[in-house]
């Protein structure tokens, strides 16, 4: 058999994997090409006959409708707005650590089913990330807890009252002795006023804050610096220059989505004035911003720390200390750029920096005069109070009697030093409240449900310090409450609900017209305009000696948030757990990453299972090698490793909170690899769907000639495809694409797509109908791997829907007609006449076709069935599938249209991909339309149609990545 | 040796093949007969309601407009069934104590729905927009036949995707004036060839290669 030809490189250089065009990795290939690995497997005729009978008898019976006779059940009175079919939007909050990002929540006869950006939302502006898309999953997840639950057996909050009772009259009379409360990630003020008043009128009452995705060090650094904890935001408006040491600017967290915008504005602005917005990033691991940066950096955390150190030397007018070489350089080059846009640029480093970097970088940011314009300050927006560790210390010194854990799973993701589980087990009386029956649920006297942020009244800081209301767009669904309704429980004689708590907050004890005013309009805004946290003007205190990096000795092992299920707050959301981490696209868990050099010196490939060692305790993972590691450096993710029998994330990869230690939260210090022998074949989704062609990504140096194809149509023997009225189409800006693949869960949201599972996976049956591709670029590791520190070369993110061909070729391979164009442009794909042939998907050049073997919808539970967008077909087993540019959004907008003899408007159809991207990377309109947004994008001298030269005409077009002029970096 | 064949084997073979392939044939057609039939499609059958409600009387006798209780049908996808305050407008004042409507009553006494049985039933695959057919001058009976003779509601179309083409291809044999939409007697003027087009370029409908279209009615 030749081999299953590709591309081992285009002439750009840029390949999607460090293995290909290698000969020896072909067999790797071969062996992970899906397709090719199940024909390894042909049966025998015999078995072939007997399977081919019974599919053809069973086919019969698969194309039947059931057609009975089902109900119709009007209500007895029928709600304003609330006829059937009948959609609200509710302006919300969703919650990432404890952070806002402002949405709108879309719900269809009474039920959320689609979270959707808020374009009027100071902060994240119409974007979304990938956890407020998942959100509306996770309300309707089964395994949610559902009742109060008293030493793991079934109760209810009368049971828990009534147990409350003694104690509580205790509690009140000794203020509070031997109480403490440990708190999650919050930033609601309404919440720490509650609790504030309740410290107040109780003052031997200890308050804890436990975040796992810790961000002490922003904290630590902005105090060094300034003299006090500072909360860090960015306005990069006018920005020139952007320098990220070991910097989150780009990948999930609470800044995400604002931030990300922010960039992406930027970079046009400097783009529209004929520059380029350039990005010097260095860090350990890759990561988002990593790869969109104009000059990554690879190093480890202790030269990320001597540069950031020689960037304040030389701010500071003294000498650097010494550099590794391409350290050296780099920084040379970032001072440049800094000192050339004083008061326009902005230095910026990651919650997962090291104070002694947050510290430098703040200070950086005050010395060159960013500090006020492009780097901004308020105080502190989580919840500050003692952390974890000083819980455990004063829980073995027998201070604390009772212990309310609200909203946190301790038992799961307290640092390995505190002994926490056996600790717990001393305290007298424990109670937990939190979405899910966890472990810590298991640990303690009485666990208490809580509701999710899409049933229940609230607020939150968005990164900006704009305040934000949670409101409830269902009634709870099972029997939870809200952490203050629990608080209240304690504070209160006469327990108050969440929304009498909520406008007693913010309207006061005497509600005006004025502000009764303020709330409704906080209800339609989804913002309280008074309620800002305000900006703070920072003055840098001297500076003391800086520290000495930590002597190099054995590779560092360095904790990262998962990028998919974060500090494990996602790891029961399917969607998640499905999703392709951006770099790796791994799925269902999580991989021990190391560079490729010490890959090399260890005899490691990707898939052998290490057991890491560090400070005696152990971990076992499989090994995934990235070209863009730093070498020396070992990095491990949060959030998987769960162990609740039952839950959809047990069993699931391995628990890096195992080494993880309290005064070391995200640098680890040394670490040891054992080869276990093993190995594991991972669930990847880069390797599937390959292209063959060249070009794909195209970069767009500074002052080069067009990359884009311009005017040019190549010739075709084909008639023209005739467009009668609209045309629709889509530009994807390949720049401003920062890979977070909001997109994919937005679609996977909108679309009813289903999750297939780790296994499906592995044999290539993923459903999603957007996939994010990565090119990494052959100047990168592949060659020259990176040694303590070395230069790479920026990774591009290729969002890959359906193209919607004028000449598609996958019409031409239906035999039975089930995929065919409309006259508005749009290639169909028709469900109930597919007999799934998949002719269409081996004719198909950009492989965005999916198959459901399974039936992978069926036997949902009845709740996920509730979460379904209504105005999509749910696709039965032997159907292909693939993206429709949301159909269903183009003929309601058409439907309205064709009614009221209104034009659509230029974005009256927007796609749930467009919508939910953070940068506004994804346009998409009317092509025929004189001026519309995607007509002037098509204008763009960038754009270029993917694989072109096969003259499919996509509708779906590319706008080439901008790069630095070639030579210059 | 004796003959394995006696003469008369042609015969009996060709017999069987004719009879094989005639039985085939036929089984096709009774197969699709019956899968046509108005027993499977369920036309021309009234289910049994929880309430005996008569659109023949209510609206062919009293008059009563259809969009007093399917006040959707001309700005959304679905008609909208009236909810049990709808029919307590009316019942709370007149035959106040007849036990047919007792349903009805103890629906709103007890805040639980009257549970109706689907009469018009089109496949999850189809995405039929009440709204723009009715502002389009396709009146009710077009679909629904004619409601105010009907004493229990029963259908009268399969609703097969050839009765959808056969007017998606013609619109010009079936649009009506907007006035005559509601009307349950409405059958096409002498003069509809004349008519029809005018109001198809009236109500600006498209051609009828664009209502066929896939996406006009699936997704």
């Amino acid at each position: 058999m030749p081999p299953l030809g590709f591309v081992a490189r285009d002439a750009s250089g840029q390949w999607r994997r460090a293995a290909e065009g290698d000969p020896a990795a072909l067999a790797l290939i071969r062996e992970r090409y899906p397709a090719a690995a199940d024909l390894l497997r042909t049966p025998d005729r015999r078995q072939f006959m007997r399977l081919m009978a019974a599919s053809l008898a069973l086919s019969g019976l698969a194309g039947c409708d059931d057609d009975t006779r089902d109900e119709i059940v009007p209500p007895v009175n029928q709600a304003e707005g609330s006829a059937p079919g009948s959609v609200l939007t509710y302006a919300s909050s969703a919650l990432v650590d404890g952070f806002a990002n402002g949405v709108l929540v879309k719900s269809r006869d009474g039920r959320p089913i689609k979270i959707e950006g808020n374009p009027g939302h100071p902060w994240s502006r119409g974007g979304t990330d990938v956890f407020g898309q998942a959100s509306v999953l996770g309300l309707y997840d089964p395994f949610r807890s559902q009742s109060v639950q008293f030493d793991t057996r079934e109760s209810d909050w009368a049971a828990f009252r009534a147990a409350l009772a003694g104690p509580l009259g205790q509690w009140r009379a000794s203020g509070g002795q031997g109480v403490a409360i440990l708190l999650g990630p919050s930033t609601s003020p309404s919440l720490a006023a509650q609790l504030a008043a309740l410290q107040r009128a109780w003052p031997q009452l200890r308050l804890y804050v436990h975040v796992p995705a810790t961000r002490a060090a922003l904290y630590e650094g902005t105090r060094q610096a300034f003299g006090r904890p500072l909360e860090t935001h960015w306005r990069l408006s006018g920005a020139r220059a952007i320098v990220s040491l070991d910097g989150d600017l780009l990948d999930p967290g609470p800044q995400q989505v604002g931030a990300a915008r922010e960039w992406a504005d930027a970079r046009h602005a400097q783009a529209a004035a004929d520059g380029l917005l350039e990005m010097w990033a260095a860090g350990p691991v890759p990561s988002l911003t990593l790869a969109k940066a104009d000059h990554p950096l690879a190093a480890s955390p202790a030269v990320v720390s001597a540069m950031a150190q020689w960037l304040l030397a030389r701010a500071d007018g003294r000498a650097g200390q010494a550099l590794p070489p391409d350290a050296r350089r780099w920084c040379e080059a970032a001072w440049r750029a800094l000192d050339g846009a004083r008061g326009s640029a902005a230095v910026m480093a990651g919650l997962h920096a090291a104070a002694d970097v947050q510290a430098a970088v703040q200070r950086l940011n005050a010395s060159l005069g960013n500090a006020g314009r492009t780097v901004l300050h308020t105080a502190p927006l989580l919840q500050q109070a003692p952390d974890l560790a000083a819980l455990a210390s004063d829980m073995a010194a027998g201070q604390v009697q009772a212990l309310l854990m609200l909203g946190v799973n301790p038992v799961y993701d307290a640092p390995c030093d505190l002994d926490f589980a056996a600790r717990l087990s001393r305290v007298k009386l424990k109670i937990h409240a939190g979405l899910y029956a966890d472990e810590t649920a298991l640990n303690v006297d009485w666990h208490l449900p809580t509701t999710h942020p899409l049933e229940c009244w609230g607020d939150a800081y968005a990164l900006d310090g704009t305040a934000c209301l949670v409101q409830p767009t269902i009634r709870p669904l099972y029997d939870g409450r809200s952490l203050p309704e629990i608080v209240s429980l304690l504070a209160d004689a006469e327990p108050r609900n969440g929304l009498d708590l909520l406008r007693a907050h913010w309207l006061g004890p005497d509600a005006t017209p004025a502000a009764e005013q303020r709330w409704k309009q906080a209800l339609l805004s989804g913002v309280f305009e008074d309620g800002r946290s305000p900006l703070v003007t920072v003055q840098a205190t001297a500076a003391p000696a800086a520290a000495p990096g930590p002597a190099a000795g054995g590779p560092t092992l360095v904790f990262r948030p998962d990028p998919t299920v974060w500090d494990g707050f996602g790891a029961d959301n399917a969607w998640l757990q499905e999703l392709p981490k951006p770099i790796s696209k791994v799925v269902w868990e999580n991989v021990v990453g190391i560079g490729p050099a010490l890959a090399a010196r260890e005899h490691l490939a990707t898939g052998d299972v290490v057991r890491l060692e560090a400070g005696g305790r152990t971990i076992e993972g499989p090994v995934w090698v990235y070209g863009a590691q730093a070498d020396g450096v070992v990095s491990v993710t949060l959030g998987y490793g769960r162990s609740v029998a039952g839950q959809l994330s047990a069993g699931l990869g391995y628990n890096a909170y195992a080494l993880r230690r309290s005064d070391a939260p995200w640098d680890g210090g040394t670490v040891t690899l054992h080869r276990t022998g093993e190995h594991r074949t991972m669930a990847s989704t880069q390797d599937h769907t390959t292209m063959e062609g060249h070009d794909f990504v195209r970069v767009q140096h500074l002052g080069a000639a067009p990359v884009g194809d311009g005017a040019y149509r190549p010739p075709t023997l084909y008639p023209d495809h005739q467009s009668d009225g609209r045309a629709w189409g889509m530009v994807i800006d390949l720049d401003t694409c920062i890979g977070c693949n909001a997109c994919v869960t937005a679609c996977q949201s909108e679309n009813n797509i289903a999750v297939v599972g780790r296994d499906e996976v592995l044999r290539g049956r993923e459903m999603h109908w957007l996939r994010v591709d990565i090119y990494q670029s052959t100047a990168a590791a592949q060659d020259a791997a990176p040694a303590e520190a070395g230069s790479l070369a920026p990774a591009h993110f290729m969002p890959v829907p359906c193209m919607h061909c004028e000449q598609a070729p996958c019409e031409v391979g239906c035999p039975v007609e089930a995929t065919l164009h409309d006259h508005e442009g749009l290639n169909l794909m028709v469900y109930n006449r597919c007999i799934g042939t998949r002719a269409c998907s081996g004719y198909c050049p950009y492989k965005v076709r999916r198959f459901n073997y399974a039936d992978y919808s069926a036997g949902a539970a009845p709740s996920i069935v509730e979460q379904r967008n209504p105005d999509v077909s749910v696709r039965a087993r032997g159907v292909m599938e693939k993206c429709t540019y949301c159909v269903q959004r183009i003929a309601e907008a058409r439907a309205a249209s064709d009614r009221d003899y209104t034009p659509i408007q230029d974005g009256g159809v927007r796609t749930a991909c467009q919508d939910a991207c953070p940068t506004r990377a994804i346009t998409f309109g009317d092509l025929a339309l004189p001026g519309s947004e995607v007509a002037r994008a098509h204008e763009d001298p960038r754009r270029y149609a993917l694989l072109g030269e096969l003259n499919t005409r996509p509708r779906t077009t590319y706008l080439a990545a901008r790069a630095p002029a070639a030579g210059d970096s | 040796m004796r003959q394995l064949f006696a003469p008369g084997a042609d015969a009996v073979l060709r017999l069987a093949l004719l009879t094989v392939s005639v039985g085939a044939i036929l089984l096709l057609v009774v197969v699709g007969a019956v899968a046509n039939s108005d027993y499977i499609s369920g036309v021309g059958i009234a289910p049994r309601q929880p309430v005996p409600f008569s659109h023949k009387h209510h609206s062919g006798e009293l008059g009563i407009d259809c969009r007093y209780c399917h006040t959707s049908v001309e700005v959304a996808a679905t008609a909208g069934m009236p909810p049990t305050h709808t029919c307590m407008t009316c019942h709370s004042q007149i035959w106040t104590g007849a036990p047919m409507l007792a349903p009805v009553r103890d629906s709103l006494a007890n805040d639980d729905p009257l549970h109706w049985t689907r009469v018009n039933h089109i496949p999850s695959y189809v995405y039929f927009n009440h709204s723009v057919h009715v502002t389009k001058g396709i009146g009710c009976s077009s679909c629904h036949g004619a409601m105010d003779h009907m004493q229990m509601t029963l259908r009268v179309q399969s609703f097969h995707m050839e009765f959808c083409l056969q007017c998606h291809r013609h619109p010009e044999e079936h649009v009506r004036t907007p006035d005559q939409v509601w009307n349950m007697d409405w059958g096409a003027p002498p003069d509809q060839a004349v008519r029809g087009p005018a109001l198809v370029a009236k109500y600006h409908i498209r051609n009828a290669a664009q209502l066929t279209d896939c996406s006009i009615c699936h997704r």
